[in-house]
């Protein structure tokens, strides 16, 4: 009886063994599938502050901003945020969240990730921007690198994320919505941006004025672009909405980021910095 | 007569089955070939999107750094090797693909080499275009490294399709041969760093 019961008890034991090997086996399995990008979130998100290093209202008001960006213009900026690249340089992390979430839309790859790695006691903190396919001509690598060290890095010095994070965001927004294009962004910064803000403006209000008293009046004014024939069209009408809208700063929180994560593809284009 | 029918109708059926098989399966090797001569055009794309930049650039250093003629010599030389090297993406075989790496890791080195040589002119480290240059070719960089990854995942697919049975009896039949790799070569896979 004895002896039969410590024949029990090491079967048993072999078997905890042998347990306890394959959950070590899953545990080291799972951790280096953890060291790859965050997983897609089930609720897709335009702010994704895995570092916690915004306040809840300033990711709400962010992510709010950035849903009416999407819904209005169809390109999707995603801003990311982690305590930890798992080893992976700036530019390949921001690269495999894009490509493995399909930030943007699978027509357009109009999507942009916005890395932020807070600096930390121990690390050097890092950013990068990535930019879609579809973006690229829009934001080129030169303008992401002048957006990261003029409009982030400073802030970002300062302990200010959120404040650093907007700022970038902005410009963000209005280039690829081909609100300003990016000639007008550096001279904006090496100029102070004055005389070509107002030609640019002057010939906005004549394209505005043209496209309501023209033939074809303000087709799709309501749709946000994304039912109108052409994409020049649709980036045209979208960036007045967007511009509209975040100029009157009454944003309607649509909430849901849907079609945020709609299979757009990433070459790898962008720049980053650290501080 | 009844039974001749019945056999008639067989063989016609499976004829049909087989020529649907075949076709279907024929033209998703066409698809995932086709697939990869994309990924390999992606693949010159950016390796050509940097060798573009280099005229730029070694102008741009000539300017401020004058000591440095047969760094920059280097860099124009390595260019000219790497855009004379041409593969034909119908066959992309192992060997081309690594003697096409190795004439372009050849260029990334020299750009590397220059990049550190020029930390010695503080002038030129500030120069608005340079840090623009600089700006571009990190992204070229990383473009070159997702471009490459993009071919081998479009090649590894294409291979494992042509290779599995009983598609392997078919591929030969019709020509389909086996891609090849970028291999991760010693440091060349790294963009060259460049540290202020």
């Amino acid at each position: 009886m004895n002896s039969q019961t410590r024949y029990h008890m090491r079967t048993i034991r072999t078997i905890i063994r042998c347990l306890s090997v394959l959950c070590a086996a899953l545990a080291v399995f799972v951790s280096t599938a953890a060291a790859q990008v965050p997983e897609k979130p089930a609720v897709p998100r335009a702010v994704n502050d895995f570092a916690g290093i915004f306040s809840v209202p300033d990711a709400e008001y962010m992510n709010r901003v950035l849903v009416s960006f999407a819904d209005s213009t169809s390109n999707r900026i995603v801003v990311v945020t982690v305590n930890d690249l798992g080893g992976m340089e700036p530019a390949m992390f921001a690269y495999e969240i894009g490509e493995q979430w399909g930030v943007g839309s699978s027509k357009f790859d109009n999507g942009v990730v916005v890395l932020v790695k807070p600096k930390s006691a121990s690390s050097s903190g890092q950013v990068y921007i990535a930019v879609g396919y579809g973006l690229e001509g829009a934001i080129p690598d030169a303008i992401a690198k002048r957006i990261v060290e003029n409009e982030m890095i400073p802030r970002f010095k300062e302990n200010d994320y959120a404040g650093g994070v907007a700022a970038a965001l902005n410009v963000l927004m209005r280039l690829s919505a081909g609100e300003i294009s990016y000639k007008e962004y550096e001279d904006s910064i090496s100029a102070g941006g004055s005389i070509a803000m107002i030609v640019f403006g002057l010939l906005f209000v004549l394209i505005i004025l043209g496209a309501l008293f023209g033939k074809n009046g303000p087709r799709n004014i309501g749709s946000g672009g994304s039912h109108t024939s052409s994409v020049a069209d649709a980036i045209f009408w979208s960036s007045i909405l967007g511009g509209g809208r975040s100029h009157g700063g009454g944003f309607s929180g649509g909430g849901g980021f849907s079609g945020g994560f709609g299979g757009g593809s990433f070459g790898g284009g962008g720049a980053g910095g650290s501080w | 007569m009844k039974r001749g029918y019945v056999v008639l109708v067989v063989i016609v059926a499976v004829v049909l089955v087989l020529f649907f098989w075949i076709k279907g399966m024929y033209n998703s090797m066409v698809r995932m070939d086709e697939g990869v001569s994309s990924a390999w055009a992606q693949v010159e794309n950016v390796y050509q999107r940097r060798a573009d930049l280099v005229p730029n650039l070694v102008a741009t250093v000539k300017g401020y750094a004058e000591h440095e003629s047969s760094t920059l010599e280097a860099v124009v030389n390595a260019r000219a090797k790497a855009t004379q090297m041409t593969v034909d993406p119908s066959s992309l075989s192992e060997a081309e693909i690594a003697q096409f790496t190795a004439a372009q890791d050849e260029l990334g080195a020299a750009i590397g080499r220059l990049l550190v040589s020029v930390e010695r002119y503080p002038d030129l480290k500030a120069n608005q275009n340079f840090l623009e240059l600089q700006a571009q070719l990190e992204g070229t960089e990383n473009r070159i490294t997702v471009e490459r990854q993009k071919f081998n995942e479009a090649a590894r697919s294409y291979n494992v399709t042509i290779r599995r049975f009983p598609n392997n009896i078919f591929a030969g039949m019709f020509g389909f041969e086996k891609k090849g790799y970028f291999e991760a070569s010693e440091g060349a896979e790294q963009a060259p760093v460049v540290s202020f």
